[in-house]
Order: structure tokens, then sequence, then C-alpha cells
């Protein structure tokens, strides 16, 4: 009884959000995160434009919004993290809160990387001329720098600069000390954020959520302003339907949308298990999913106007330096070719002088918008390489570098708390550990943790392994937890049970939207999905990755060497196999506990 | 000079004489700047392309080009001839244009003031212009992109490498800060923890409050409740 009572109270005090606004800041911070800039934009251009807005609006009420409903009523109503929930729920699949964890563990150790080269830019943008700008120059002072003339300033500033890359994964090299300093404030600050849990954590969201709202907007009315922008919005937002028939648009739709929505981590979990008991989580559910995607919306606007603006600036430099040429070969005054007469001016040369025009050869560039809108980028290409690329070419760009990587920071961060916390909460509700340090010292040990083994991704040959993680680390495993999460609640736990936990915390039913979307129509999807990644992994044949080639100036495709494919499976496994093995400890642990209570009644009085 | 020549040969031998060498005085004449003209010529080997973009450089600013910048050019070159060589014998005549275009370009040569027969080779000459360029530059009112010599490239500026990277000062002055925060709130925390440590030991009365509000949130605790629910069914089972 009296053991009752101490366990009793110390579950009263668990902390809390100050209030529910707090709990969908952190979840708009956590969800709206670089996936939403740097990967729906590179989709909507890949699959038609404004029509990929229908596969992707009807994955959203289909999969999306029920799976984020599911796991906030869990979260809520076992008031712990994913391990401990899970086992609440059926103690045989406890294993998938572990490999929740295992996954979101993987998780945390790269994505704070991403925040260190976010800083990196952040603090170089306090110069008078940015560093990606020009290329420096070489040691005789002759002209630039080799490596960086084959390829352009930012990709040398962003490969040789930056990561100090190395040619292959198998070539490791030092750890690149700028890069270490800039993880370990990113891991400092995190800390900052999580010290006192939830009560710290609902206050940075405040910011977190809606900083990048302000600078996205103010990146709006720039973006919109500058010269060549409506090309790009033009080119974006043409619907080609024909793409709604290959079925990897549908795929990719679905798959951006469960990723995005950041299900399966735990993370939801985690900050659901903080909530008061009847806060309203279906209003809540609904909000986040809608604002997720209604940024990646803007937030595509806000790219493509930035993209039609470097791919125009780009385009004119082009057409400015075949005037050039022809000017220089053809001997013309000055003011006789102007930028739009070029293209006439090379027909009337080739026509009046064919053999000094033949001379010309393969000096004579084609200017096409069309292929300079087409390079269609995704990831920490666009955001390092081509989004710098465009700010350096506009008035005051210290100003607008600045602003942007801190957007950048800000959504980093924001899912970095959901990282973390996602990690934490589970630990710190085994008592085992509660019971020997506060939750201070297990904060600080577990980001001191990730820091340590994430310096593996500071060194030469880190941005690969990165590459590797950021492919393998949380796809596959996610899919095939929120499955097994997805048939667990419905079918083990029973969707009536579920049905009766909700109407205690909501008072209301669970009307047949959301019944008929988690008994019926998500899991389907998501075995559909499941099926589509097996069948894809094995047609694609050895896994490759893309190797930065200093003598050609650009990227190559090469295979991945035997161990590092090893390792891609054992990324693969270690998250999955948690569920399995977990339910044949389970299993053991009550076959064992079934016979020695048999023996115990025998000699105990009462029961 | 020419007519001493005229008179003197006139006044030295008979007009049959006079009649030769006036003849061949005026093949002369006829011929230096014929000469002159095959010493600079187009791709000569020991010339340079000049090209120069006046609208680019000034816009609307820009100035005629006509053949008193011509002169001007020469002039400049001059200069630059006598500082690099340090002679004062170079003068205008020294420095030869041809093959002007419309775009602006024209090719130069530059003879030795000796021998007007001589060309200065090309690698000298390129030490001058080098030594001089700013100069030369300035006095046209363009930059090494807007005044060309093909063939000879500018020098680039060094890099300014300042002691300390400008980067860490900015990440000094951040990791700084955070690093107080961090501290601020430990010590803030700690030294909660100790007052009401104070507190609870000065009266029992926050125990009996917390006990209290443990029952009180007991409908919260459904939790914990649920699995001693799910123990309650394995126990009816067997």
């Amino acid at each position: 009884m009296c053991a009752q009572d101490a366990t009793m109270g110390k579950d009263a005090a668990r902390a809390e959000w100050d209030n529910p606004m707090q709990f969908v800041l952190a979840c708009v911070s956590y969800a709206v995160g670089l996936g939403n800039v740097w990967r729906f934009p590179y989709l909507c251009q890949m699959h038609g434009g404004g029509g990929f807005l229908i596969p992707y609006m009807l994955m959203l009420v289909l999969l999306g919004v029920p799976l984020f409903y599911m796991e906030l009523a869990i979260g809520q109503k076992m008031r712990l993290g994913s391990i401990g929930a899970w086992r609440a729920i059926s103690p045989y699949l406890g294993g998938v809160g572990m490999a929740s964890v295992v996954t979101s563990m993987y998780l945390c150790l790269y994505y704070n990387v991403i925040n260190a080269w976010s800083f990196w830019y952040l603090f170089h943008s306090f110069q008078s001329i940015l560093p990606w700008a020009e290329c420096p120059v070489n040691s005789n002072l002759t002209g630039p720098v080799e490596e960086c003339e084959r390829a352009t300033p930012t990709q040398y500033f962003f490969y040789r600069e930056t990561l100090d890359i190395s040619g292959s994964i198998e070539e490791n090299g030092g750890i690149h000390m700028g890069q270490a300093l800039c993880l370990l404030l990113a891991w400092i600050i995190v800390y900052l954020f999580i010290i006192k849990g939830v009560k710290s954590t609902g206050k940075v969201v405040y910011f977190t959520a809606t900083f990048p709202y302000l600078v996205l907007i103010i990146y709006l009315i720039r973006g919109v302003t500058l010269h060549g922008s409506i090309n790009g919005v033009k080119y974006m937002f043409t619907p080609k339907m024909e793409q709604l028939a290959k079925p990897t648009t549908w795929i990719n739709a679905a798959t951006q949308i469960f990723f995005s929505l950041g299900l399966g981590f735990g993370s939801l979990i985690a900050f659901a298990s903080y909530n008061q008991y009847n806060n309203n989580f279906e209003k809540q559910a609904i909000i986040v999913s809608m604002v997720n995607s209604g940024t990646s919306i803007f937030a595509s606007i806000v790219t493509f106007s930035i993209y039609g603006f470097k791919a125009t600036f780009n385009y004119e430099s082009c057409l400015e330096r075949v005037r050039l040429l022809l000017l220089n070969t053809f001997d013309l005054a000055e003011d006789t070719i102007s930028l739009e007469n070029v293209n006439h001016w090379i027909a009337e040369l080739n026509r009046t002088h064919p053999e000094q025009f033949a001379s010309l050869g393969g000096r004579l560039e084609t200017c096409d918008l069309e292929a300079e809108l087409d390079t269609a980028v995704e990831g920490t290409g666009l955001a390092f390489i081509v989004y710098s690329e465009a700010i350096k070419n506009m008035p005051v760009s210290q100003l607008w570098s600045v602003l942007y990587f801190i957007m950048l920071l800000l959504l980093g961060m924001g899912s970095m708390l959901g990282n973390v916390i996602a990690v934490i909460t589970p630990l710190s509700d085994l008592k085992f550990i509660s019971h020997y340090m506060s939750t201070k010292t297990l904060n600080g040990l577990v980001c001191l943790f990730c820091l340590l083994l994430g310096l593996g991704f500071t060194t030469r040959s880190g941005n690969y392994w990165f590459t590797m993680f950021n492919d393998y680390g949380a796809t596959f495993s996610l899919l095939f937890i929120v499955l097994i999460e997805v048939i667990t609640v419905c079918y083990i736990y029973g969707i009536k049970r579920f049905e009766k936990d909700v109407e205690d915390m909501l008072g209301h039913r669970l009307n047949c939207y959301w019944k008929i979307m988690l008994a019926g129509v998500s899991p389907i999807l998501l075995i559909a999905l499941f099926i589509f990644y097996i069948v894809n992994y094995i047609q694609g044949g050895t896994p490759t990755y893309q190797a930065w080639n200093k003598e050609l100036g650009k990227s190559v495709v090469t295979e991945y060497p035997p161990y590092a494919q090893a390792f891609i499976g054992l990324l693969l496994a270690s998250s999955v196999c948690c569920i399995p093995l977990t339910a044949l400890y389970t299993y053991c642990k009550k076959r064992n506990l079934a016979s020695g209570k048999r023996e115990r009644t025998v000699s105990t009085v009462s029961a | 000079m020419i007519s001493y020549v005229f008179w003197g040969s006139l006044a030295l031998s008979g007009i049959k004489e006079g009649m030769l060498v006036w003849i061949l005085f005026l093949l002369c004449q006829v011929g230096a700047p014929a000469l002159a003209q095959d010493l600079c010529q187009r791709d000569a080997p020991n010339g340079y392309k000049v090209r120069i973009s006046l609208k680019t450089a000034l816009g609307e600013d820009a100035y005629e080009w006509n053949q008193s910048e011509m002169f001007f050019f020469q002039a400049t070159m001059a200069f630059a001839m006598r500082r690099h060589f340090q002679m004062e014998t170079y003068n205008v005549d020294n420095i030869i244009l041809c093959v002007q275009t419309s775009r602006v370009s024209f090719w130069f040569v530059v003879t030795s003031p000796d021998n007007t027969t001589m060309l200065i080779p090309k690698a000298d000459v390129e030490k001058a212009v080098r030594m001089s360029r700013h100069r030369i530059n300035n006095a046209f009112l363009l930059s090494d992109r807007t005044l060309e010599f093909l063939g000879i490239y500018p020098t680039l500026a060094a890099p300014v490498n300042p002691d300390t990277p400008p980067w860490l000062i900015v990440f000094g002055v951040v990791i700084g800060a955070v690093c107080v925060g961090i501290i601020a709130l430990l010590i803030s925390s700690l030294l909660q923890k100790r007052r009401k440590e104070k507190g609870m030991t000065e009266d029992g009365q926050d125990e009996e409050d917390m006990q209290v509000k443990g029952v009180e949130n007991g409908i919260n605790l459904d939790g914990t409740y649920n699995r001693g629910f799910t123990d309650d069914d394995r126990f009816t089972k067997l």
C-alpha cells in the first residue's frame, strides 16, 4: 500500500506543459523542420508542380492525420515515454518503444551535424564579402584555386572549406576542428533547451516555432520582388497532370507526409505524455498536421521564387558572356549587341562570317532558361549550395545570409528538441535510471554521448557516413515500426478499448472517420509502402553514394565498399529486431514467472 | 634637315645626282611609315593587343575614343617604358599603333629610341606594363577588366589574412553566452532546491500536502491504474 502511494506520488509529480499552447507549439516546432524546406519543393518540382498537391493532400487525410492522432492519444493516455507506453499497451510489444528509441538515437547522432553546418555558415556570414561568393586565390597569386575553377565557388566552399571532404568513404582523415567546435556549440544549446525538462522546452518552443515563419514571410517578400522570380513560381505551379499517372508520385507523397510529421520516432508520444489528461488532442492533431502541410507549400513558394531568381541570373550571365565573346571575336562596337538581340546576332554572324564563326568552336555556350530551372536539387545540396549561391547575388547579401541560416538553425533545433526528448523521456521513466540520477545529469550524459559519437561525422569522410545514416538509418525501420504500432493498437489492444480510452479523455466517442482510417486504410497504405520499399531496395542493386571528385570538380556515383554495406544492414536490423527480440524475452520471462508462481502458491497462505 | 640634304646634294653634285638623291629621299619618306607599318601588324610577334570597354566601365559617362585618346595612350605607354628602363629617351613616336577597330581594340609595338627599326622584346614590354599598370588604368578611368592587354594577366590582390578568423570571434561570443546561461540555470535550480529543503525541514506541512495532492490527482493516474487493470485480467484468467 505504502509502496503504491509512493509510486502514485512520484507520478503525480510528472512534469506538464504550462498550457496547451506550449504543447501545440512543441509539435509544430518538431514537425516543421528542414524537410519542409528542402524536400517538399524538390518533390513538387519532380512530380508535376501544382498537380503534386493532389496526392499530397489525399495522403495527409488518409495516412498522416489518423496516425498522428493515434500517437498523441497513446502518449496522453499512458503518460509515459515510448518504451513504457507500448509495454503498457501490450507487454509482448514493448520492443516497439525500444525500436523507436534506437531510431531516434541514430537521428540524434547525425541530425545535429546539419545544425553544426548552419552555425558554420552563419558565423561566416559576418564578413564584408561572403566567403562563398568568389574563389580564393592560389598560392602564386596568378588565379583562383583549380578545384574552385572547375566547380563553382559555393560548391568549393561547401565541399572543401566546410567539410574538407575526402575522395571516398574509405579515405578517413582527421577531424575538422571548425566543424567539431560548431557541433559542440549545437549540443550545448540543445542541452540548454532541455535542461529543465518540459519547463525549459515549453518556453523555448514559443520562439523556435514562430520565428521561422517571420523569416519565411520576410523571404517571401524579398523573393517575389527579385528580378526573375516569377519564372520560378510559374514553373513550379504549372501542373503536369501526366505525372499523376506514375505510381512513384503517390508513393513519394505518402513517404513525405509520413516522415514530415515525424511519426514513429516516439517524440509525439513523449510530448503528449506531458499533457493534462483531458487535453483535446483531436483538435490539436488536425491543427498541427494542417500547419505542417501549409508550411511546406509556403516554403516551396519561397524556394521557387529564389530558384527563379538564380536561374534568371545565371541565364543572363550566360547571355552576357556570349555577348562579350561575340564582341571580342568580331571586334564590333560595344553597343551593337545587347542582351535582347544576342540570339539574333548569332544567326546573323553565322551567316555573314561563317569561317570566323566556326573558329569559335566550343566556346560558344547555349543559354537556356528552362535548363537552369530544371536543375532540381534536394537536401543539403539545396540548402547549402543552391540557396547560398542565390543569396550571394542579392543586394546586402550578408543580411539575407544571416537571416536564412538563423531560420535553418531554428527549424533544425526545433526538430532536434523532439528527437532528444524522444530518447530522454523513456530513459527517465525507467525506474533504475531515475533512481540513480537526476534529470539534469541524465540529459547531460545523453548529450555528451551523442556529441562524442557525432564527432565521427566531422571527419573528412564524415559527410558520406552522414548520407548513409540519412538514407538508411530511419526510413525503412520507421515504416516497420509504425505498421506494427497501428496493427497493435487496432487489433491486439483492440479498437474498442482504444475507443473507450479516447472517450474517457475527450468526452466524446471516436467518429467513424478515425475508425475507418486507423483500422482499415492506414494499415493497407503502410503495407503497400513497405512492400514498395523492399522491392525498390532489392531492384536497386548495390547501394551507391555521391563522392566528390577533386580533379573533376563534381560528384561521381560510387558504390559502397562491402564493410559499409554491412554497416547499412546493421543500421536497418538493429532497430527492427528490437521488436521480435523483446517479444521473445517477455514470453520467456512470463513462462519462468508462471512456473515460479505455481511453486509459490503452494507455500504461501494468502495470494 | 630635309632641306639641307636637298640643297647640299644639289650643291655638291650636278642636277642629275641631285635628282637621284631627291628620288632616294622621296622613297625614304614613303618607305619609313611603310617600314613602321611592317613592324606593327595583327599578331605581331613583339606586339600586344589592347582592348578597351568604355561603355562597360563608365556607362553614361563614357568619353569618345578618338585620335587624341590614341595619342594619350601613346604618351602613357612611353611613360611606362621610361619608368621601367629608367631612360628618358622614350618618346611618343616610339609607340606604334595599328589595326584599330570599333570595338575599341588595337595592336601596338614599341621601338627602341636608339634604332627605330628595332622592336623592344615582348617580355620587356610586359614588365613595363605590369610595373605601371595601376597608373595606366587610372589615366583612362578604367580597370584591369576594362582596359585589357591580351596576354598580360593582372596580378591578383593578396588575400587579407587576419590573425583571428572573424568567424571564430562570433563563435566565441555565442558559446560564451550559452555557457553563462547554462551555469546560471544550474545555479538557480541548485539554490531553489536548497531553499525548498530548508523549508521542508522547518515544518512537515509540505509532506502532507504532497500526499493530499497525490490522492486528488488519483483520477489523472490512469496510466498506472491501467497497468494494475491488465494485471488483474491475468489473475482472473489463472
